[in-house]
């Protein structure tokens, strides 16, 4: 059989060749075991590699919504152009094939050949595009370079957010270049435009390279889909839990990096939803309000549960369209909001730092009356001004006899100076931090600031410095003017405890995180307290008093805020901002709780550049408690008309 | 003497040899069809320009040719080796002149001949078996001469120098073992034999050393390409130690795209595993990454072992095999020297081809493009490759018979 009956013979060359030939398959066989047998996964792990691309693609992004579950922040569809490059593959050959024309090239001049026809190819189809909508469309070749080199796997974008009208016109026209689909993206959609813009924040697109797991970061990664990420608001402090998780598809790619196919491999986890405590309906009221403000300009409002620290509207003007950023932005948009004098994007409620004014007297008379110091009856004459030393103090109230609520309602700088100075720097500081004033209340909006109270050690580090805390100091102080300053939120915070009878709360914005559909709902305990004020509730009283009187007597400065059927307490504020000695600007506060009896709402506002916090601010107060006072007879309301509808039998029994 | 083992009712039809051509033929054009119908042209080709179907007709012109080479004596056909062998010459030297030989990637190899084209190369080196076998089937004695030795030597290193200019070096090398082996065969003394092969192999290994080491102007001046390829087999950096970075990066960038061809086919073997991953389920040949243009005819090993594993690789072998000892059987029994001659020459002619050409395709021999016989596409390595068969064939039918 075959050569081995030969073999028996004495035939040496044959006998060499036989085994030449054994040799030689002996060795192709061994190498040939070694490479498919033995290194096997090797090779397998290179053609993965170099066949298959991960591409990241967002997860959807979970809703921001109210504490009635109105969206303020959701996902509509948007409807984009893409460009699917593997489909024009062939015309490239064919566009390629007639430019070379069948001339001998070098192998640079051929690679630019092939990038300026490729161009030329999808350039035409974009223009094709453009045409179909009546719309020049020009495709950038840097840009279209640039996606070639690093994203040929992903769909080239075209037209982003097509309106209906070009939906049904790209979609009915039957002689539209291949390689062309309308596909659909979740985007980021502010139902109610400016509506809370300053808590939300905004979106800004990026282009996340990496997955979230160091396992994931295979070498093969690319630029994933483009995605949004929270810049500043609830949108940046709970990126994590509205982002989700990003999936990650495998995409299959030929020798020329043209997709081939792709399958996922992680699916995506949508994001979370966020359950705010605000009340779309109060944060409209308290916006529009705020616009109507008679300085027309700049300013902050801030609804608070005096109950328990929720926060039920924050607002800050000028405000701005969260939607602008999404796509992306234009550059006249981004002037607009780049505007050094509104600073749209500045939320002023948290992010603004003010002088507080006479709103401090709050808490000066709160400290002189603990201290013994001030009796509410006793009487003060004022001259009209207060002097000390050189200096004369002014006073928008006018001389004559003062007692405490008197003087607290005509807001008498002569009478806190007085009483200021005499109980003393210490007891208006300690005071004043039972407040936490000069600390933040960790609202989660990445956009907050301490402001500035003074603190013993502070006040030791002047000294040191050759700048010791002088009486005209303590005197400023005492009417809140001079080293400090304040937030509205801290405001607020400020008079919901005067109002529910000395709890400082810590602010809660966010209710509860809960996944779209099912699973643990994280949920924010409401009602924590920050610190109590241990003070005497008599005293407490007596400011509650003044202050209800500062808005219900006719010649109190907070008038304008009465609303009928809702006693509101309040005090006014005017801080001069000086630069130098002159007065450059006035900034005019309001602070205010309803109703006396039982308090339940903290509002306060703030304008910069104002007339007078009776003036300006107080009218917008009055607007809120009014819009207030009707979603409350309306909520009184409901049920009685529920009861009215299905409860009869109950009603007759 | 020689016992007689043999009988005249025995079959005078190498059944062995047959079945295992047919196997590998069929084993071709099946890989065939699956590397070419990864093209993107494939689905509008019509079925009879389909490549696979192509190399059916081939091969159909080839058994004809082979059969009708059966007819007549090899010893008839024999007389007649000196005239091949010089149309053959005649023809590579035709293929070198630019009016008649056509231009492919950088070679002239091929001549138009209208309906098809074809390399005088291919049946060059079966032209040059007839004339050594014819030649070395001298008597014994004459053989001991030096002269003898130097001529058959001529008679190999013509055509070799020829093929050489075209260039193709892979067709060229094959010559080399096949007149070696022939001359071992015949009776040329050995010490002939290592003296030119000590003495030729100092000289590749010289030349070598020369165009991997020497400084530029020092070394031998070879194709760009060639020494490209020599490079790339033995790992060595194109820039020189002393390049500027700029070079340096040219040269890698080029280094890596000369390599791609070898990286591909190493990869497409190497992930095909134990059983591969199923006829027309490479990925290596679907996504192109194996080029398209060789994948069918110098890298259609690569194929079938991607497809069919290490157990596809191992058939295709053993088929080799038996074609190879069939081959020597043959030789073993011819009735004369002429015959005993043909038959080994034609042995190392399909052996060197599937070594070199299976070796380049798990990186243990240098990229040369030379054809696996039966299995790559293209008509004039089948015809060849069944004309070669045909004579194994013809020897066979005349052999001794006690």
């Amino acid at each position: 059989m075959l050569v081995f009956d030969q073999l028996k013979r004495n035939d040496r060359p044959t006998w060499v060749l036989t085994l030449l030939v054994s040799a030689a398959m002996g060795i192709l066989l061994t190498g040939l075991w070694y490479l498919q047998v033995v290194t096997n996964k090797h090779y397998e792990q290179s053609q993965k590699n170099q066949s298959s691309r991960r591409v990241r693609y967002p997860a959807l992004r979970g809703n921001i919504l109210d504490r009635n579950g109105t969206a303020l922040a959701e996902n509509r569809p948007s409807y984009n152009v893409n460009l699917y490059l593997e489909e024009f593959s062939g015309q490239f050959q064919e566009a390629f094939a007639r430019a070379r024309a069948g001339r001998k090239l070098s192998r640079v001049d051929l690679d630019a050949l092939g990038r300026r026809t490729r161009y030329q190819v999808v350039s035409n189809a974009v223009f094709e595009v453009g045409e179909m909508f009546h719309q020049p469309l020009i495709l950038d070749e840097g840009r279209f370079l640039e996606h070639y080199t690093n994203r040929l796997v992903l769909p080239l974008p075209i037209l982003e957010n097509l309106s209906a009208q070009h939906i049904a016109i790209f979609q009915e026209n039957p002689y539209k270049p291949p390689g062309l689909n309308l596909d659909i993206q979740p985007l980021r959609v502010y139902t109610n435009g400016e509506l809370a813009s300053h808590v939300l924040g905004q979106l800004q697109r990026v282009e996340k390279t990496t997955g979230d797991d160091e396992e994931e970061l295979a070498f093969n990664y690319l630029p994933g889909l483009p995605d949004y990420e929270g810049r500043v608001g609830i949108e940046a402090a709970f990126e994590e839990e509205l982002a989700g998780r990003a999936g990650i598809k495998a995409v299959l790619i030929n020798h020329k990096g043209y997709r081939q196919s792709e399958n996922i491999l992680t699916p995506a986890i949508p994001g979370n939803n966020v359950v705010l405590t605000l009340d779309a309906r109060v944060q409209r009221a308290t916006e529009q309000a705020l616009h109507g403000m008679s300085s027309g300009g700049k300013g902050a409002a801030v609804v608070l549960d005096a109950r328990n620290g929720d926060l039920i509207a924050l607002a800050s003007t000028p405000g701005f369209d969260p939607n602008s950023f999404i796509p992306r932005m234009t550059s006249k948009q981004w002037e607009e909001l780049s505007d050094p004098e509104g600073k749209p994007m500045l939320n002023r409620a948290t992010f603004g730092a003010y002088a507080p004014g006479s709103i401090f007297k709050i808490i000066v008379g709160l400290a002189c009356l603990e201290a013994g110091d001030l009796d509410p009856g006793q009487i003060y004459h004022s001259k009209g001004y207060f002097s000390l030393g050189r200096k004369n103090f002014g006073d928008t109230a006018p001389a004559g006899d003062y007692d405490f609520k008197r003087a607290f309602k005509l807001s008498s700088n002569s009478y806190f100076i007085f009483h200021g100075l005499s109980v003393g720097l210490t007891n208006i500081m300690e005071m004043g931090h039972r407040f936490f004033l000069g600390q933040k209340a960790q609202v989660p909006l990445r956009q907050e600031v301490s402001g500035f109270f003074p603190t013993a050690a502070w006040v030791a580090r002047q000294a040191e410095r050759g700048e010791a805390i002088s009486q005209g100091d303590v005197a400023n102080l005492s009417i809140g003017q001079g080293p400090i300053t304040v937030t509205p939120l801290q405001m607020a915070l400020m008079t919901g405890a005067i109002a529910n009878g000395g709890k400082v709360f810590w602010p809660r914005l966010v209710q509860r995180v809960e996944p779209r559909s099912v699973g643990p709902v994280k949920v924010a305990p409401a009602g924590q307290v920050r610190g109590e004020l241990h003070v005497n509730l008599r005293n407490l009283q007596t400011i509650r008093e003044a202050m209800l009187a500062d808005v219900e007597d006719s010649d109190g400065t907070g008038r304008q805020a009465a609303v009928p059927g809702l006693r509101v307490c309040g005090k006014t504020g005017t801080a001069q901002v000086t630069r130098g000695s002159v007065v450059v600007r006035k900034d005019t506060w309001f602070v205010s709780y309803a109703p006396y009896e039982s308090p339940r709402y903290v509002v306060v506002i703030v304008a910069e550049g104002g007339g007078s916090g009776g003036g300006t601010c107080a009218p917008v107060a009055h607007k809120i408690y009014q819009a207030l006072k009707r979603f409350e007879d309306q909520a009184a309301a409901a049920p009685r008309l529920v009861a009215q509808a299905f409860g009869s039998s109950e009603v007759g029994r | 003497m020689y016992e007689r083992t043999l009988n005249e009712r025995e079959s005078r039809v190498d059944w062995a040899l047959g079945l295992a051509l047919l196997g590998l033929f069929l084993v071709g054009v099946t890989f065939i069809y699956s590397a070419t119908s990864a093209w993107d042209s494939f689905a509008d080709m019509p079925w009879y320009r389909q490549l696979a179907f192509q190399q059916v007709i081939w091969f159909g012109l080839g058994t004809l040719l082979a059969v009708t080479f059966c007819v007549v004596d090899y010893r008839v056909w024999t007389r007649w080796a000196l005239v091949y062998y010089w149309i053959m010459i005649l023809l590579l030297v035709a293929v070198l002149i630019p009016g008649i030989g056509s231009m492919r990637w950088g070679a002239r190899r091929w001549i138009n001949m209208g309906l098809f084209q074809f390399q005088p190369s291919e049946f060059a080196k079966l032209a040059f078996i007839f004339a050594q076998a014819h030649f070395l089937s001298r008597p014994v004695e004459e053989l001991r001469q030096s002269g003898v030795f130097w001529k058959g030597l001529g008679l190999t290193l013509l055509p070799f120098g020829l093929i050489l200019k075209e260039p193709d070096l892979g067709s060229a090398l094959v010559l080399l073992p096949v007149g070696m082996i022939m001359m071992y065969v015949a009776g040329v003394p050995v010490r002939f034999l290592r003296r030119f092969i000590g003495g030729s192999t100092l000289l590749v290994a010289l030349i070598l050393v020369d165009i991997l080491y020497a400084p530029p102007g020092w070394q031998i001046k070879l194709e760009n390409y060639q020494k490209r390829r020599l490079l790339v087999y033995f790992g060595r950096d194109y820039a020189p130690a002393d390049a500027s970075p700029e070079v340096r990066r040219l040269a890698r960038i080029q280094q890596f795209n000369d390599s791609y061809n070898v990286r591909q086919a190493l990869i497409s073997v190497g992930s095909g595993g134990i059983f591969g991953k199923g006829w027309r389920k490479g990925d290596q040949i679907r996504l192109g990454f194996l080029p398209r243009g060789v994948a069918h005819n110098d890298f259609i090993f690569s194929v079938i072992a991607e497809e069919k594993g290490f157990v596809g690789s191992v058939v295709v072998i053993a088929l080799y095999t038996v074609v190879l000892f069939a081959g020597l059987r043959t030789a073993g029994q011819a009735r004369d020297r002429l015959g005993r001659l043909l038959a080994m020459g034609v042995v190392t002619l399909f052996l060197s081809h599937v070594f070199i050409n299976i070796g380049m395709n798990i990186r243990i021999m240098p990229v040369t493009g030379i054809p696996l016989p039966l299995l790559s596409y293209g008509g004039s390595s089948v015809l060849c490759s069944l004309i070669a068969a045909g004579m194994l064939q013809n020897i066979y039918y005349y052999r001794k018979v006690y």
